[in-house]
């Protein structure tokens, strides 16, 4: 005669049963969620609205901007042999660090007045976007870009 | 109850990887350029069209190559789709030349478009 091994019952072999192939998924899950948060690197964005003045000026700017029109703040930013170039309504500045300061010194003056960033077609992005940051953390709203209409 | 669970499950894993390759559009891998005054992202907007350029200036949208001649009847097509408050996000590696981005710049202001965002890696204080 058969005897049937005492100790676990025939209810929590079931439950075991039942129990398992939820426990797996759960565990995927956990692993799927740990995985896609580990290798994603948080993305934030600089609203950079263009405006119609933008997009005019980008034949206005062809020509060199007056050294006494300070209703509107020109940076310029040339690549001269592989380092970044700036100056401020063609005053030259040695560094981001003068760039910073006088846009400080500036938006202190007049915050409302209009920053035209215009950077030579060979200017990283990365050197353009931090003058843009740099403008906007000084406190101007009215950041556009210069653009060349002949553009590529 | 198992079967039931582990096809509820199973659909939970199938939003979650769609809803993750729906996103992969915006998540081509490129070095974003920098900035302190990064702002968060909002939700994922269906009236965003985003345009990545690599660092040798190639242009791609959901992950097709696009040439900059081509850039002007895509935006207006994807305007008459998306409407007048569309959002154009250029995602762009921090080496690429400007001169590679100008013309992104240049057929928004030509369309009309003038909701553009950069994206952009956020650098603490």
């Amino acid at each position: 005669m058969v005897r049937i091994p005492a100790g676990r019952s025939e209810s929590a072999h079931d439950f075991d049963s039942t129990m398992t192939p939820m426990i797996d998924v759960v565990f995927l899950l956990l692993i799927f969620f740990v995985w896609t948060a580990g290798t994603q690197i948080v993305e934030y964005l600089l609203p950079g609205q263009l405006s119609i003045e933008a997009g005019n000026q980008a034949a206005q700017l062809a020509e060199p901007v007056p050294e006494q029109d300070f209703d509107k703040v020109v940076i310029r930013l040339r690549w001269d042999e592989g380092l970044p170039d700036w100056s401020i309504n063609n005053q030259p500045l040695r560094s981001i660090v003068d760039v910073d300061n006088t846009l400080q010194a500036l938006a202190q003056i007049n915050a409302d007045a209009p920053i035209v960033i215009h950077p030579d077609d060979e200017v990283p992005i990365g050197f353009v976007v931090e003058l843009f940051d740099k403008s906007r953390l000084a406190g101007f709203s009215k950041v556009s870009f210069a653009i060349n209409q002949d553009s590529k | 109850m198992t079967p039931m669970i582990d096809v509820v499950f199973l659909l939970i894993i199938f939003f979650l990887v769609t809803s993750h390759l729906a996103k992969q559009e915006s998540q081509v891998q490129l070095a974003l350029p920098v900035a302190i005054s990064g702002e968060e992202d909002p939700a994922l907007s269906s009236r965003r069209v985003t345009i990545n350029v690599n660092e040798s200036g190639e242009l791609t949208i959901a992950n097709r190559p696009v040439l900059a001649a081509e850039l002007g009847e895509r935006l207006a097509s994807a305007r008459e789709e998306l409407g007048d408050d569309m959002e154009v996000r250029i995602r762009s590696s921090r080496l690429t030349p400007y001169g590679d981005v100008q013309p992104i710049m240049l057929a928004c202001t030509k369309q009309g478009i003038w909701n553009v965002t950069y994206a952009v890696y956020r650098q603490e204080q």
